[in-house]
């Protein structure tokens, strides 16, 4: 090597490590940004500050960091009424449980059947649904609101002061009923799988429930994967919708992102009750980033071919 | 795929044919809604009375509701609501009117009423159905406005006036004052101020709230001399920087932390004893009357029925939460309703409730009790005075109107408070409608604001105009 | 193929009445040519399976036959609204009772009408009628087919092998069904329900200054009011229709590309040559989508917030003297400082979702393209704009129409981080309310839902209009059919 070529090389060498250094510092620097709203929320949780008299302060404060911790705000969730409900945060807990692992059979079910029938089968109103699907989906969600709840109501699963635990399949219903219309991005995927594959089969005497039953299930773990996480999650993250369809008044059988949200949020909102609030946000976040956290290579994938197909 | 659908469809409405046939059968439940704070005191003192009458023949199911937000969700879907639920008296009207409420019709309960409540809360518990008078609505519970302040840092004698919290905050470099939120409530204070040597205003607004039927329109009025002076006066506070401040979107409670150097005392009711209690501790709570403030040269520059050093004292709306029962609800039910009602009412149950849950009581005479009370040391001090000053308050007070199709909804709804809000940060009426009030700085300027606020009030929009020459009431 | 198209659309749009003649015919053909069975399918559902021994197709046929006809005659009410012929009647709204009278001796009192259900029922019944059609025509084809079954000498299909074929041949039946009668009961009804409400005076803030619980139909006046600014819907959405819109679009475009470019950039940056921690950083970004958005928006509104940490912060180092409304939660808060902070806020939600899904395309650009520029001296810059950008913008441009109508119809950023605000005194929708945001407010808050239907309806026609426009022009969309 000659000397200028070496020279070429070392400064060559040089920039790229500044350059490494700069995208170093400002991944930091955005990782930071990124980071801080979640770490107050979660630092807030474990906050435990007195009045000098003893009165417990769970207001925003204006120091980020707080200047006593403790278990307290978990103690108080989980022993304490709210909205006159014994045990309310456990129950909000158990019930947003059961909602998102039917709705997450529901859906992800509807969707696959939905997903795999545009995909791969010829019928004569294809183009029609799909069409359709698009149409419906551009109506704002909010606009079939009421209208859904008074539905429910007229078949007992809503606003049933005789059973009010009906709610909760009134909400299951309503979550899961729409999923099988967000078929694109399944559709997107199935789109991909090669269709000499299902014809193949079919000329090996295999009726269409077993293509889509041993072959393009196997194949679809993935979407099968992201769409279950979305559904799973949806209950999680949604704070008006279900509190539309449970009721104002049926404090028991809420989901616990009503209940969190309408503590800090009523018309006379407890501003009292933000440290137990970000103690339920974080007991509500861990499941929900953990199932992130483990699942993300299907999530990319998913949000990919939801990008790519549109 | 067609054959599928229309056949799980028709299985669905089938389904729901049986279902809905099945379900309503004779129910011995009443269901009751309270505020989301008094749920475990209801449920219990009715689970006495049940215990303690056999004969009742009905349970009963409590259950909390956000006090803001029930009308409206009563009004949504009526048939969904409790048999019994409580309301703030002002939605009275509303709910009445469009058959969402039962008028009462029992002579003992009617006599209960009258014989425990003010002449006030008397005025506006009546609506009308087909021309007819009726008792609607059984106060239980009153409310207003009155001051908590910080303790460690202002005096008794300082918390009386609007000037000696100033000078408090000068000394502890913060603001004086503020409100718990700036809607039509809690921005009453300066509307409503009266001359504290005879209780006088020419504001005019509730003069409806006298008249069952529906009051009279015309009655409304904003713009005298008088409020005109008090919001001049009250534009130099807020200019003061120990003066008056907005409540902070974080809650007014930061603004009373010490430690965020906000404001010395806030203007609140007795449903914000415990978050007023978490931002100071209990050994630090004051709780006085609103302040009195003196009228300045500045202020009355230009008006004739006004004069500086003229004393007036902050104002609030007094209003009492009732019970009513839901035009929905079975007629088997009526008598155990009302039954019901004239228990939760009565004197007894009203002071129970004080002692449990803080709520303070309706009927006249309450503060003898509230004080015993004290006396008896069932109650700590703060506690004590916020009833009592809760109750001192209501002289200086009037309950807001609720009269059918105008009013009171629409001061809400329609931001009116802004208004006034913008009256005190001098800023213009910020609508990008038709109106647009330029300015709130001349004497013209605030009187318009007020006429906006009127008209408001009156119309329920706002108006396209301004008359060229706006009426001076005397 | 331009003429092939052309000729072919035009043979399409001639096709629907020649199709309609033929069913006509068929129809007759049916009748005429049919079997006993088949005739008396044509008024007694099944009758033409049970003659040919499909006895339980036939039974499934008469029930449902029998159960529309009972609701149709019987009229069964629910919460005191009929369906059937009464809720047909009751759909015109004219044939309400006023209620209100009381019996103060026993306690009864009737209330009147509740139309949002006449209206609700009567469309359910509509869409039973249509059903009761569908299922006609479908048992007089299933008795027809057997006819000619036997004609060539086969057998009636047994209900056996109905089912199997449903597996099979009739596959997508069995799987759309589900999804069609749940769309249909809560999607299609509803939307149904809610643009027939614009057309009415269901909105219960005029109702309560009336003094009443009726509404009934309006014809198209809604829609002249929000030109004239009459009454509260035309007063609401003559006043802030424009302005609202206006800012939609400003925020559709800004919250799109910020994120998207953010997102292409953090992508690139994460995916450097040579870099650590490549999982790491991705994780951490992942975070802030894992998060119910319900959380960690209201920790940013905290933070932000009057006494929050980030104004004091600024303050203790003296940077500002008052604190900052940075979301305009007050009144008199500045409005265009609002609209940045929101935008702001929604690229920290926004930017690793395009960082995600931008990670595996900017991986998968053949490296060739690279290469050759590299041999030709391009500055790594350029090279960005000239391979990387237009590389990954042909790959992702559905997904920046896609993201561009989610952002029009973004409501938890508005939502959770402003409320709306700041206010505008006298109406609903605030300086940062969207369209979204505005139709909830109206409808949820103040029950104003003849506005609303007409906000929503102004809203479809929009998104609709651009995503036809941008749509059918793509390439996912023309090329949709090449997957088959």
């Amino acid at each position: 090597m000659s000397n200028t070529a070496k020279k070429k090389f070392s400064s060559q060498s040089r920039n790229r490590r500044i350059s490494l250094a700069v995208t170093y510092t400002i991944l930091v620097v955005m990782a930071v940004i990124w980071l801080i709203p979640l770490v107050w929320i979660f630092i807030s949780a474990f906050r435990c500050e007195y009045q000098p008299d003893g009165t417990f302060i769970g207001r925003v404060t204006s120091n980020f960091f707080p200047r006593a911790v403790g278990f307290e705000n978990f103690r108080l969730l989980f022993t304490e009424k709210y909205y006159g409900v014994d045990h309310a945060f456990i129950r909000w807990i158990a019930n947003t449980l059961i909602i998102s692992v039917i709705d997450c059979i529901i859906s992800t079910f509807l969707v696959l059947s939905v997903a795999y029938c545009i995909a791969k089968l010829k019928f004569k109103l294809r183009k029609a649904f799909m069409n359709i699907t698009m149409i419906l989906g551009l109506f704002p969600g909010f606009m079939s609101m009421i209208a859904i709840y008074f539905l429910l109501k007229s078949i007992g699963l809503s606003g049933n002061p005789d059973h009010p635990e009906l709610s909760l399949v009134g909400l299951v219903l309503a979550y899961s009923a729409g999923a099988g219309l967000g078929f694109q991005i399944a559709k997107g995927f199935f789109d991909v799988i090669p269709n000499a594959l299902v014809e193949s089969a079919k000329l090996d005497g295999c009726t269409n429930f077993k293509v889509f039953w041993k072959i393009i299930l196997p194949l679809a773990k993935p979407i099968i994967i992201y769409q279950a996480l979305m559904s799973f999650t949806g209950p999680w993250m949604d704070f008006i919708f279900a509190k539309v369809i449970i009721g104002a008044d049926n404090a028991k059988y809420w989901t616990v992102s009503v209940g969190l949200y309408s503590m800090l949020f009523g018309t006379h909102p407890d501003t009292n009750l933000f440290t137990q609030f970000a103690a339920g946000c974080v007991i509500v976040a861990i499941p929900i980033v953990t199932l992130f956290m483990f699942l993300q290579k299907y999530y990319v994938e998913g949000v990919t071919a939801g990008a790519v197909k549109g | 795929m067609k054959k599928f659908i229309a056949l799980l469809l028709v299985l669905i409405m089938t389904a729901a044919v049986f279902a809905s046939c099945g379900g309503s059968g004779g129910d011995k439940n009443i269901r009751v809604w309270v505020g989301e704070e008094s749920v475990e005191f209801y449920q219990t003192v009715c689970d006495e009375y049940i215990a303690a009458h056999p004969d009742f023949g009905y349970t009963v199911e409590v259950k909390g509701m956000d006090t803001g937000a029930v009308a409206g969700t009563i009004s949504t879907d009526p048939k969904a609501a409790a048999d019994i639920y409580t309301v703030a008296h002002d939605n009275i009207g509303k709910l009445a009117s469009t058959q969402c409420a039962k008028p009462i019709g029992d002579e003992s309960l009617i006599a209960q009423v009258l014989a425990d409540n003010p002449e006030s809360f008397q005025n506006v518990i009546y609506s009308t159905l087909n021309g007819q008078k009726y008792l609607y609505g059984v106060p239980y519970i009153s409310q207003a406005l009155f001051l908590y302040y910080n303790k460690a840092l202002v005096t008794d004698e300082q918390a009386k006036t609007f000037e000696g919290l100033r000078e408090a905050a000068v000394a502890a470099g913060t603001k004086a004052i503020t409100v718990t939120g700036d809607d039509g409530f809690n921005m009453s204070f300066a509307l409503l101020a009266t001359k504290v040597s005879d209780h006088s205003t020419t504001v005019k607004i509730y003069e409806g709230a006298e008249s069952v039927s529906g009051g009279s329109k015309g009655a409304s009025n904003c713009q005298g001399d008088d409020t005109v002076a008090i919001y001049r006066w009250l534009q130099e506070y807020a200019a003061d920087e120990n003066g008056f401040k907005w409540a902070s979107p974080d809650g007014w409670d930061a603004d009373l932390d010490k430690s965020n150097k906000g404001v010395l005392a806030v203007i609140g009711g007795a449903w914000h004893y415990n978050t007023a209690k978490a931002a100071l501790g209990e050994t630090n709570l004051g709780i006085a009357l609103i302040p009195t403030f003196t009228l300045t040269e500045k202020s009355v520059e230009g008006l004739s029925s006004v004069s500086a050093g003229d004393v007036y004292r902050g104002g609030t709306f007094a209003d009492c939460k009732c019970f009513m029962i839901n035009a929905n609800s079975s007629k088997d039910k009526y008598a155990a309703e009302q039954e019901l009602i004239k228990f939760m009412s009565s004197k007894e149950i009203q002071n129970r409730s004080y002692l449990a849950c803080l709520n303070v009581p309706a009927y006249v005479g309450a503060s003898s009790f509230i004080e015993q009370c004290y006396n008896e040391g069932k109650v700590t001090e703060s506690q004590y005075n916020l009833a009592a000053m809760q109750v001192s308050m209501a002289e200086w007070g009037i309950p807001q109107p609720f009269i059918t199709g105008t009013l009171n909804s629409y001061y809400y709804s329609k931001n009116a408070p802004q208004v006034l809000r913008a009256i005190v940060d001098k800023t213009a009426y910020p609508t990008t409608g038709d109106t647009i009030l330029s300015e709130t700085e001349s004497l013209e300027g605030i009187r318009k604001a007020l006429y906006l606020i009127e008209y408001l009030w009156m119309h329920g929009t706002t108006p396209k105009d301004f008359p060229a020459s706006l009426p001076t009431p005397a | 193929m331009g003429t092939d198209s052309k000729r072919g659309k035009k043979a399409g749009r001639s096709n629907p009445f020649r199709k309609l003649g033929n069913a006509f015919s068929e129809f007759g053909k049916r009748f005429t040519d049919g079997s006993v069975g088949t005739k008396l399918s044509h008024f007694i559902f099944g009758a033409g399976s049970i003659y040919h021994g499909q006895i339980i197709k036939g039974i499934i046929f008469f029930l449902i036959q029998a159960g529309i006809l009972a609701v149709m005659i019987l009229c069964p009410s629910i919460n005191g609204t009929p369906y059937g012929w009464k809720a047909l009647v009751n759909l015109s709204l004219t044939n309400v009772s006023e209620g209100g009278v009381f019996d103060p001796a026993t306690g009864e009192m009737t209330v009147g009408s509740d139309c949002k259900l006449m209206i609700l029922f009567g469309f359910v019944t509509i869409a039973l009628i249509f059903i009761y059609f569908i299922v006609w025509n479908l048992n007089i084809a299933s008795s027809y087919k057997a006819d000619n079954d036997k004609k060539v000498g086969k057998k009636p299909t047994t209900f056996r092998e109905d089912l199997k074929e449903l597996l099979d041949g009739k596959f997508h039946v069995l799987m759309l069904t589900p999804t069609c009668i749940a769309a249909t009961v809560f999607t299609v009804l509803p939307t149904v329900f809610m643009i027939a409400l614009a057309f009415t005076t269901y909105n219960q803030e005029d109702m309560h200054k009336l003094g009443t619980n009726l509404f009934g139909w309006n014809g198209l006046q809604n829609f002249a009011a929000v030109f004239t600014g009459e009454g509260s819907l035309g007063f609401e959405i003559k006043n802030r229709f424009l302005p609202v819109l206006g800012w939609t679009f400003i925020w559709a475009i800004f919250a799109t590309l910020t994120c998207y470019f953010g997102g292409i950039i953090l992508a690139l940056l994460i995916n450097k040559k040579g870099l650590k921690g490549k999982k790491i950083f991705r994780t951490l970004f992942i975070l802030t989508i894992a998060v119910p958005q319900f959380i960690s928006l209201l920790a940013v509104r905290n933070l932000l917030g009057e006494y929050g940490p980030i104004n004091s912060l600024l303050q203790s180092i003296g940077w500002i003297q008052e604190p900052i409304g940075f979301l305009g939660l007050k009144a008199g808060d500045s409005e265009i400082l609002a609209k940045v902070m929101v935008i702001v806020v929604n690229m920290w939600v926004g930017i690793p979702y395009t960082m995600l899904m931008t990670s595996g395309i900017l991986m998968n650009i053949p490296s060739d393209l690279y290469e050759a520029a590299r041999v030709d001296g391009t500055s790594t810059v350029k090279m960005f704009f000239k391979i990387t950008l237009p590389y990954v913008i042909f790959i992702t441009t559905p997904y920046l129409i896609s993201s561009f109508v989610g952002n029009i119809n973004s409501f938890n950023t508005i939502y959770l981080l402003t409320g709306g605000g700041p206010t505008y005194t006298g109406y609903q929708a605030g300086g940062t309310d969207l369209l979204v945001t505005w139709l909830y407010k109206v409808t949820i808050d103040k029950g104003m839902y003849n506005t609303g239907a007409v906000i929503g309806i102004f809203t479809f026609i929009i998104t609709a209009t651009i995503t036809l426009i941008t749509y059918r022009r793509s390439k996912a969309y023309n090329e949709e059919d090449t997957f088959q």
